[in-house]
């Protein structure tokens, strides 16, 4: 008797072609979630170091005011209470070139803190803001081990790990742009759809006539903040990242394949080790023991 | 009343004069946890700054130490497997050692990370309602529970026949709990048939073993999985936490069996006395393995343009003595030296002292390991350096004084020394 397949040869077509349009639909439904993703552009030819983008963050966000934090030639590092900074950093291949520079979390597109934290207390949201869960956070700083501009820090009083947010809590009262954007008096700040923030960057560096580099577009594969720089991260006294996605799955599944293949040899040479040592009968071992004890 | 009174404080004085340097030992280490109490108590009243105050190395005292003393606990726990798994008879004698030094050694290590932790109460409610599957940290919570689990029930296992003989000897309250805790009402039931069932041992052992190794793998993942941190990063981190957490397993469980010993009536048995020797042997052996491992790293590394800096912190930089003088001289070459010599020698104290070397080497070398990995890549110009504070150096002594504490009782209360190997649970019971 023909026995009977589980599967028709009609609903096999079906699968067949639901497989390959799905990834199909999933590469659209990202595409389009790109382009509605937000970026913030930092362009340090235009910055003034006034620090206003500082205090803005500070009001919106209810973080702690520092007595002297407005002075513009104070270097200020990120905190639980500085989510923004804005320094003074001079090119190390020309000492003439003096920028201010704006810095805060740098929205990866890619966030290895959001990989890495073992509550899911890092979100990476649709409009590409990447955002930490304050009341579920344990503490534990593994996100600023993982991240590559090492942007979150601890809040000792809080007891949580905190960052800039982008303003996403902004958006839904109509406010259009985050509160530092909003409060930069000559521009320097933009905000906008990522792609236009970049073709941004762009038309600003052509028109400058100067060199410059723009940072974001490929570091850690790719960041939600853009950066105007007068030259390269590393010679403003940056932190240089890879122009790869940091942390990658496969890349965790190879160092713990490694670390799982080291325990396997291990384990190898334990059964070697008690094959070679002990008697094949365990009484005679027993019986050793019996008599050395007699001794 | 006054007269019972008077009389039971009479007996307790008179024990406490039979047993002078137990209750001394036992007042030191009270006094150091009530230092780790008090810098506690001023962490939550002023801020937890106190304790590890770095933004940038937020990862120092507590970290290492909860390195230290959990891969000393998975160390332990291989070990047991060649016993429990492996079928080494002479191993399985110090099975309850094994079990319960490895139990309380991660038990305190998770303290580390409890005392770290911004929000410890958060972590056992959203790892268990929304944990990250792509997070070494989530993997190795999960692993080490098991472990915790496993290990429990096989030390349970091991205790239950002299918890059963002791309630038969006793009376009142204390009778009725240590039946509860044998079992007795059920006797009759398949579960504690089953885990009379020697077989059930050996599987508890098993899954003990699985659940150690891999949670260990999953602890130098944590680390390697940081690519932006590159000293800790690449495959060779998991490998060697294997490696270097046995051989501190084997010195914990030398140094201790052979404290027990000196500090107790028993003179060493000679089968327990001949194991030893031969552990010191495959801890040299596997010291030199570790080595074998470091200049690997060491050769690699300089090879790599990423990894050269971090590295050269080790070799030439502010963590060379440590490097130098305690990573390789303490913790690998020297001991390797003396327990070849001991062993021929038939030396305990040279054993001890080549153990002892081991675990201080091991500790330096985890707390570089964890504070010279975060140096590099950091944001400012100049590399930042860190020092532990007062309040840190208590709170790791009374971790390390409460382990000492908790241990010293199981091996006074729960007779941890060794056992004959060819034990069975129901014959014992019977």
């Amino acid at each position: 008797m023909k026995k009977k397949l589980f599967i028709n040869r009609r609903k096999f077509i079906k699968v067949l072609a639901g497989l390959s349009v799905a990834p199909t639909l999933g590469l659209t439904q990202y595409a389009a979630a790109d382009t509605k993703q937000f970026g913030k552009l930092a362009d340090t030819f235009k910055c003034i170091g006034c620090k206003r983008c500082m205090s803005a963050c500070k009001r919106w966000n209810d973080l702690e005011v520092e007595r002297d934090e407005l002075v513009s030639d104070k270097d200020t590092d990120l905190n639980g209470n500085n989510w923004v900074v804005v320094n003074l950093r001079s090119d190390k291949k020309n000492k003439t070139q003096r920028n201010y520079m704006h810095w805060a979390c740098q929205h990866c597109q890619s966030p290895a803190c959001a990989g890495v934290c073992p509550v899911s207390a890092i979100k990476r949201l649709d409009n590409g803001a990447v955002v930490i869960n304050e009341k579920k956070c344990i503490g534990c700083r593994y996100c600023f081990q993982a991240c590559p501009f090492k942007v979150p820090r601890f809040d000792f009083e809080k007891r949580v790990t905190r960052k800039c947010t982008l303003c996403y809590n902004r958006f839904p009262l109509n406010y259009k742009k985050p509160a530092c954007v909003a409060a930069c008096p000559v521009g320097a700040l933009a905000f906008g759809y990522r792609q236009d923030i970049i073709r941004e960057a762009q038309k600003r560096l052509h028109d400058l006539k100067k060199p410059g580099y723009i940072m974001g577009i490929k570091e850690a594969g790719g960041t939600g903040m853009i950066t105007l720089l007068p030259a390269k991260p590393e010679d403003m006294g940056l932190i240089q990242v890879p122009k790869k996605i940091i942390n990658q799955n496969l890349d965790k599944v190879r160092i713990t394949a490694g670390g799982f293949l080291g325990a396997s040899i291990i384990a190898y040479a334990m059964y070697l080790y008690s094959g070679m040592t002990q008697n094949p009968d365990p009484n005679i071992d027993k019986e050793n023991n019996d008599s050395t004890n007699q001794k | 009343m006054i007269q019972r009174i008077k009389n039971r404080t009479q007996l307790a004085l008179e024990s406490m004069e039979e047993e002078k340097g137990f209750y001394i030992w036992i007042t030191c280490l009270l006094a150091l946890i009530l230092l780790c109490g008090f810098a506690l108590l001023a962490s939550i009243v002023t801020s937890m700054e106190i304790l590890e105050f770095s933004i940038k190395i937020p990862w120092a005292g507590m970290i290492s130490t909860y390195v230290f003393l959990v891969a000393a606990g998975s160390g332990l726990c291989i070990i047991n497997a060649l016993g429990a798994v492996f079928g080494m008879h002479r191993y399985e004698i110090l099975g309850k050692r094994i079990a319960f030094l490895s139990l309380t050694l991660i038990v305190f290590g998770m303290l580390c990370i409890v005392l770290h932790l911004g929000h410890p109460e958060r972590m056992p409610i959203y790892n268990a309602i929304s944990p990250n599957f792509r997070s070494a940290i989530s993997w190795m919570g999960a692993l080490y529970s098991g472990y915790l689990a496993f290990v429990g029930l096989e030390l349970y296992l091991l205790i239950r026949p002299d918890l059963f003989k002791q309630s038969l000897v006793s009376t009142g309250h204390i009778k009725t709990i240590l039946k509860i805790l044998t079992l007795e009402k059920f006797k009759n039931t398949f579960i504690v048939k089953l885990l009379e069932n020697p077989k059930c041992h050996q599987v508890i052992g098993t899954l003990a073993f699985l659940a150690g190794i891999s949670a260990l793998s999953m602890l130098g993942s944590v680390f390697a999985h940081s690519e932006s941190r590159t000293l800790w990063y690449g495959p060779y981190y998991p490998a060697y936490f294997i490696v270097s957490a046995i051989f501190c397993g084997y010195a914990f469980l030398i140094i201790m069996t052979i404290i027990f010993h000196k500090t107790g009536e028993d003179p060493i048995p000679s089968d327990v006395l001949s194991l030893i020797f031969e552990m010191a042997q495959v801890l040299a052996l596997l010291l030199a393995v570790g080595v074998l491992f470091i200049t690997c790293r060491i050769a690699f590394g300089l090879l790599n343009p990423i990894q050269q800096g971090p590295l050269l912190l080790l070799l030439n930089g502010p963590f060379k003595i440590g490097f130098w003088g305690f990573e390789i001289l303490l913790m690998s070459i020297l001991p390797v030296l003396i327990l070849l010599w001991a062993t021929r020698k038939q030396s305990q104290t040279l054993v001890f002292s080549g153990c002892l070397m081991v675990l201080i080497g091991a500790f330096v070398m985890r707390y570089q390991f964890v504070v010279a990995g975060q140096i590099f890549p950091n944001i400012t110009e100049g590399l930042p350096s860190y020092l532990p504070t007062l309040m840190e150096i208590f709170v790791l002594l009374g971790v390390f004084s409460t382990f000492l504490l908790v241990y010293t009782l199981g091996e006074k209360y729960l007779s941890l020394k060794e056992t004959d190997p060819s034990f069975l649970p129901e014959k014992s019971m019977s």
